[in-house]
């Protein structure tokens, strides 16, 4: 047993001389917790509603005015949760566009006749078109529009006019979305991610270690040579990675992309590509100008993990922006993962086109050129 | 005359350390060598000379062109071979040099061509297509070296190309070395801790030590440098004190050191000073257990310019050599 002791003692003398695995094997844990835990389960709030508003009469005011109270919370009490944003849309045709390109998560459309039809004690539909490729919020969203309808029912009710037919029609806008298909396009960027810390970072700390990249520099290979043909490789690798995990995902995990079945279509399909290289070529550069300035391979493959976990949970792979904490909302707008997974949603899910993932694909093209120049700039500073 | 490399003054600086101070040095077409111990400054200069780093002062000429301003032309003209392996080993031989040949943009046809003939000189022509991490440690040096042939080099810089192999692979290697300069006629600078080699190989040898050049010229003069013919080792059952006096005031002696239970002692003629030494030693009371005459070696010289040995990762040797010589000079 004596041996046995040796051995032991030889690994947590190890393990205590490496202040950073030690830590490390506490604080990702953590991480997770802190974020897994406050991403999942969160209440949805400040769901954006577009309101289309065709009738103009009290009845309709007052329905609008009930789902601004619980937008601002005017009455309290246990479903106080600031459910709504309510976006007032002209027409109903504008409020659709706003739902394809993911500005507003449902429309409520109050009909010409939602005054009149009251008011004469017959029965009126109000639509709720739900934004269904966001499981989670079109199930929160729809109830809560619902109980609203029945606070007016009730207040109808107690008027001198007499009770109402007021019927509510949730649509879904879209064929239904299982949560593993929600939750797919984040895993597409989560393989490009670990490539890029795999790939684009480590195997170049490690060649830094060996004394290859100091090979390349005696040799006529330009600096920005050496970045472009770094980057270029782990583009490449991104791409199959994320394009191996799609055709898996069709294969056998059943998720069933819109730009691919039933029909492939070809824009989409290319879109989807562009959003995936865009992807590749900003991680990629940031994880090459981290490995670089990087001072040992440890620290680098040590601070990777939290890094990857706080892009991936504040990205709304895993759930909706909307259900989570204020602060997490606030990382989420600067990091491109929202993005590409919000991209990736739309062309999957909703078969959406240019004009709806412009914004993403703007966001996304001017964090990879900042990436590119801190990555060559980091080459330049010295390796 | 055409010099492949000289420097001027050439400084490199790490905050207050100095690791290259103002040092002069002139290599031509030859093999030269450049000596000293770990922390001399001999890795830091080539680093300088391959223009990864550039000096705090002063510059250089390699192949023709400055290292400051003309790094890009100095880059295409030399070839370098690293202390540590930079092979890609989960590729073959030939992708590792036909990528080397890519990096200096030699067309295809002529890159295959030259790749076949250097494979074949070192002696790897039947190896050249499995992966590089099937080879031995002396195969893999081997393969470093034609690589870094593929592009032509005036100039190829070899740090250490011996360290870590076995004494066969080293002489194998050496010899490719050898014959690499005779064919190819590239100036080599070859940094090593190996006094043999650096005895059997160079030319030139110039002895570095805290960033200076301590001595330089061939092996021969540098070895006239320690003056004086041999070295007798010896070793003592006894060694009364009036038998050390005895031979340290001895007229044939020129210098001793102390090991654990003998001496070095450095005579001006060994044929001679041999059995002078054993009647010195018996008639003083003292009792020889063995005794070695040999030539004088590098390490000698080296010991004797810098007051350390060279091969400071062999303990044996340090200890053997510490204090240096005793005794005074005539």
């Amino acid at each position: 047993m004596k041996g046995a002791l040796a051995v032991c003692w030889r690994d947590v003398q190890k393990f205590l001389g490496q202040p950073v695995l030690m830590i490390s094997t506490f604080v990702g844990p953590f991480l997770t917790l802190i974020l897994l835990g406050s991403a999942f389960g969160g209440a949805i709030t400040h769901a954006p509603l577009a309101v289309v508003q065709e009738s103009d009469g009290p009845y309709s005011s007052n329905f609008i005015q009930i789902l601004r109270n619980e937008q601002t919370c005017q009455f309290g009490g246990i479903n106080c949760q600031n459910a709504f944003q309510l976006i007032d849309v002209a027409d109903l045709g504008k409020a659709q566009q706003m739902l394809r390109a993911g500005i507003v998560k449902a429309i409520v459309f109050v009909p010409l006749d939602f005054d009149a039809s009251l008011a004469a004690n017959s029965q009126v539909t109000v639509t709720v078109t739900l934004d269904n490729t966001d499981p989670l919020s079109a199930a929160a969203i729809g109830p809560e529009v619902a109980q609203a309808g029945q606070q007016l029912s009730s207040l109808v009710q107690t008027s001198p006019v007499g009770s109402a037919g007021l019927v509510f029609n949730l649509e879904d806008a879209y064929r239904n979305v299982l949560y593993i298909e929600f939750m797919a396009p984040g895993t597409f960027v989560q393989a490009i991610m670990f490539v890029s810390i795999i790939a684009g970072g480590v195997q170049l700390v490690v060649d830094k270690e060996r004394g290859i990249i100091e090979g390349y520099l005696v040799t006529p290979l330009k600096k920005y040579e050496i970045v472009v043909g770094v980057l270029l490789s782990g583009v490449f690798k991104a791409l199959f990675s994320s394009g191996m995990l799609f055709i898996l995902a069709i294969v056998l995990a059943g998720i069933r992309p819109m730009n691919v079945f039933p029909d492939p279509n070809l824009g989409g399909i290319v879109l989807t590509i562009v959003t995936l290289f865009l992807t590749s070529l900003g991680l990629i550069a940031m994880m090459t100008a981290y490995a670089v300035r990087s001072s040992s391979a440890d620290l680098y493959r040590v601070t990777c993990f939290p890094i990857n976990l706080l892009l991936y949970y504040t990205s709304g792979a895993i759930y909706p922006l909307n259900g989570m904490p204020a602060w997490m909302q606030e990382v989420s707008v600067f990091n491109p993962e929202t993005y590409a997974v919000h991209a990736l949603r739309l062309l999957m899910y909703k078969g959406a086109g240019i004009q709806a993932v412009a914004g993403d694909f703007a966001f996304l093209a001017t964090f990879t050129g900042l990436m590119l120049v801190l990555a060559i700039a980091a080459f330049r500073r010295g390796i | 005359m055409n010099l492949a490399v000289q420097t001027f003054g050439i400084t490199k600086k790490f905050g207050d350390f100095t690791a290259v101070d103002h040092l002069n040095l002139k290599i031509k077409e030859e093999v030269f060598g450049l000596l000293g111990p770990n922390g001399a400054g001999k890795t830091t200069l080539i680093r300088m000379l391959v223009t990864v780093l550039s000096p705090t002062e002063g510059t250089a000429t390699v192949a023709g062109a400055d290292i400051v301003h003309q790094a890009d032309k100095v880059r295409e003209r030399i070839g370098v071979v690293t202390q540590a392996s930079t092979l890609d080993i989960e590729l073959t031989a030939q992708q590792n040099m036909n990528l080397y040949g890519m990096y200096y943009g030699i067309p295809r046809k002529k890159r295959q061509e030259k790749i076949n003939e250097l494979l074949k000189v070192v002696g790897l022509a039947d190896r050249a297509k499995i992966p590089v991490a099937g080879y031995s440690g002396g195969m893999k040096r081997r393969l470093e070296i034609v690589r870094a042939l593929v592009s032509e080099p005036k100039v190829l810089f070899l740090d250490e190309p011996t360290t870590g192999l076995d004494p066969q692979a080293r002489a194998a290697v050496l010899e490719y070395v050898k014959r690499i300069h005779k064919e190819h006629g590239i100036t080599l600078v070859i940094t090593t801790h190996y006094l043999d080699e650096a005895e059997n190989l160079c030319d030139r040898l110039a002895i570095v030590d805290h960033g200076v050049i301590v001595a330089e010229g061939t092996p021969t003069e540098l070895k006239r440098k320690v003056s004086g013919g041999d070295i007798v080792e010896t070793d003592f059952a006894v060694l009364p004190e009036v038998a050390l006096d005895a031979i340290k005031r001895a007229d044939f002696v020129l210098g001793i050191k102390k090991r654990d239970s003998g001496l070095t002692i450095l005579v001006k003629n060994g044929a001679e000073a041999v059995p002078k030494l054993v009647s010195l030693v018996d008639s003083n009371g003292g009792k020889l257990r063995t005794m070695t005459l040999r030539e004088l070696t590098l390490d000698d010289v080296f010991l004797e310019i810098t007051g350390r040995s060279i091969s400071e990762d062999t303990n044996v040797t340090r200890r053997r050599f510490v204090g240096g010589w005793q005794g005074a000079r005539r």
